[in-house]
C-alpha cells in the first residue's frame, strides 16, 4: 500500500514538474494568473476607457522552415466600438478599413468592399480584431483562453476553438501592457510554424479621429 | 436565317482556328536558346493579385530557390496568414507543404502547379527544345504529355516576349513579362485562355 502511494506520488511529482517545466518553457519569465476572474473584470474595465488608439505598427511574417522572415510598416486606427483601419505603407501599400459589418480593401490594382456578413471567415476575423483591441476577447466563444504575467506585462495565449480558425492559427498570444492594458503585439501562430508577429508603438489613447478615416 | 447561320458558322470556324496555325518548323537555334530560356528563377517577393471568375485575392508571394534547387512558392494574404506552400522539387516532383481547404482541391492545385512551372521555367529544364517561327517570332518549344511549354522571342534573339501553356491547337496559357527580364522578372502577368483566371505579379524589395 506504501509503495503504491509512493508510486502515485512520484507520478504526480513528475507530472507537476513537466506542466510546470512546459508552461516556463514555453513563456518565459511569465507565471499564470491565478484569479482569472478578476483578471478579466479588470482588463475589460481598463479597455472600456479606450475610446480610441492611433498608432504605428511593425509586422514580422516568419516562414520557419524556409528561414525567410518579411517586415513590413503601417498606422493603425481604432475608434470604438467597431471601426478600425489597418494601413500597410512599406514595402508595399494596402489599406484595410472595418466598419461595423462592412469592409473595405484597397492595394494598388483594385478596391474591393466586402460585407462581413456575407463570409463566415471575414466576420470571425473581423470579431477578432474588434475583441482585441476592445478587451472583450476574454469573451469570446471562439477561443479557450489562458492567462500569464510577469511584472509589466500580461501574455494571453487563445487557442481556437472552431474548425475553422484552426485551419489558420495554432495560437495567437496577445501581449497587453500592465500599466494601460493596451494590447502591446499580437502573434499569430499557424499551425505549419509559420508565424506572424504585429508589435504596436508610438500609440496614442483616446486622441480625436476624424469619422472619414473608416468611411467606405 | 440564311445570315444567321453563315454568322454562326464563321464563328465556329473562326473559333476552331488553331492558336498555333502557320508555326514554321525550323532547326534549333542552340546558342539562342541557351542564352534566352528562362531556366533560372532569382529568389523574391511578389505582390500578387489574382483574379478568378471575377472574384479578387491579394496577397504576398514568395518564390524562393532552395540551396537543394528545389523551389518554394508560398502565397500568404497581406496581413501574413499562409494561403498555400508549395514545394518544386529537382527531380520534378511536387509537394504541397500547406494549403487552405478551400484551395485544396485537385483541380485548382493542378492549375497552380502549371502556372508556376511555367513561371519557374521548369519545362525548359529537361527535354528536347523545338524550334518554330511564325511572323517576326520565334517559338521555342518543349513537348509534354498533352501540351507544349513555349518561350516565344522575337526573330533576333533579342528579347524573351512570353512564355505559354499550348495544346495541339489552343493557347491556354500566357505569361507576359513587360519590364526586366529572368532571372528576376520585374512584373509577370499570367492569363488563361480557357477560363476567366489572371495572375499579376510585381517583384518588390522587403525592408
Amino acid at each position: 500500500m506504501a509503495d503504491k502511494l509512493k508510486l502515485i506520488c512520484g507520478v504526480f511529482f513528475v507530472l507537476t514538474t513537466m506542466l510546470s517545466v512546459t508552461a516556463k518553457a514555453q513563456y518565459a519569465g511569465y507565471k499564470s494568473v491565478t484569479d482569472l476572474a478578476a483578471f478579466k473584470k479588470q482588463f475589460a474595465t481598463e479597455s472600456s476607457k479606450v475610446s480610441s488608439i492611433t498608432s504605428n505598427f511593425t509586422q514580422e511574417k516568419t516562414l520557419t522552415a524556409l528561414t525567410e522572415t518579411i517586415t513590413s510598416t503601417g498606422k493603425f486606427w481604432f475608434l470604438r466600438s467597431n471601426r478600425v483601419r489597418i494601413e500597410y505603407v512599406k514595402p508595399f501599400s494596402y489599406l484595410m478599413v472595418m466598419n461595423g459589418d462592412k469592409m473595405l480593401v484597397k492595394n494598388d490594382q483594385k478596391e474591393n468592399r466586402i460585407n462581413v456578413k456575407s463570409n463566415k471567415l471575414f466576420q470571425q476575423v473581423n470579431r477578432i480584431m474588434i475583441d482585441c483591441v476592445q478587451g472583450t476577447i476574454l469573451d469570446s466563444k471562439d477561443f479557450t483562453t489562458k492567462v500569464f504575467e510577469n511584472d509589466k506585462l500580461y501574455l494571453l495565449e487563445m487557442t481556437p476553438v472552431s474548425k475553422s480558425l484552426k485551419e489558420f492559427f495554432q495560437t495567437i498570444v496577445l501581449l497587453v501592457e500592465k500599466k494601460d492594458y493596451a494590447v502591446k503585439s499580437i502573434e499569430m501562430n499557424e499551425p505549419s510554424g509559420d508565424k506572424t508577429t504585429i508589435s504596436f508603438s508610438d500609440k496614442k489613447l483616446n486622441a480625436p479621429i476624424p469619422d472619414a478615416m473608416f468611411a467606405l | 436565317m440564311r445570315c444567321l447561320l453563315f454568322s454562326a458558322c464563321c464563328l465556329l470556324l473562326m473559333r476552331c482556328a488553331s492558336d498555333y496555325k502557320g508555326l514554321q518548323a525550323t532547326t534549333p537555334d542552340a546558342a539562342c536558346a541557351a542564352k534566352i530560356a528562362p531556366t533560372q528563377f532569382n529568389t523574391g517577393w511578389y505582390n500578387a493579385n489574382v483574379d478568378v471568375y471575377g472574384r479578387h485575392i491579394s496577397g504576398l508571394l514568395l518564390i524562393k530557390n532552395m540551396p537543394d534547387s528545389s523551389f518554394r512558392v508560398v502565397f500568404t494574404n497581406e496581413a501574413g496568414v499562409t494561403f498555400f506552400d508549395f514545394g518544386f522539387l529537382a527531380n520534378g516532383e511536387f509537394k504541397v507543404h500547406n494549403a487552405i481547404h478551400q484551395l485544396n482541391k485537385k483541380a485548382v492545385i493542378q492549375t497552380l502547379r502549371k502556372d508556376f512551372e511555367l513561371i519557374l521555367g521548369l519545362p525548359f529544364r529537361k527535354g528536347t527544345v523545338q524550334r518554330w517561327t511564325k511572323d517576326d517570332e520565334v517559338f521555342y518549344g518543349v513537348v509534354q504529355k498533352k501540351e507544349t511549354a513555349y518561350f516565344i522571342t522575337s526573330k533576333d534573339c533579342a528579347s524573351l516576349r512570353r512564355l505559354e501553356w499550348g495544346a495541339a491547337r489552343k493557347r491556354k496559357v500566357t505569361v507576359l513579362l513587360p519590364g526586366s527580364p529572368y532571372p528576376s522578372p520585374e512584373v509577370l502577368e499570367l492569363k488563361h485562355h480557357t477560363f476567366n483566371m489572371q495572375i499579376k505579379l510585381a517583384r518588390f524589395t522587403k525592408e
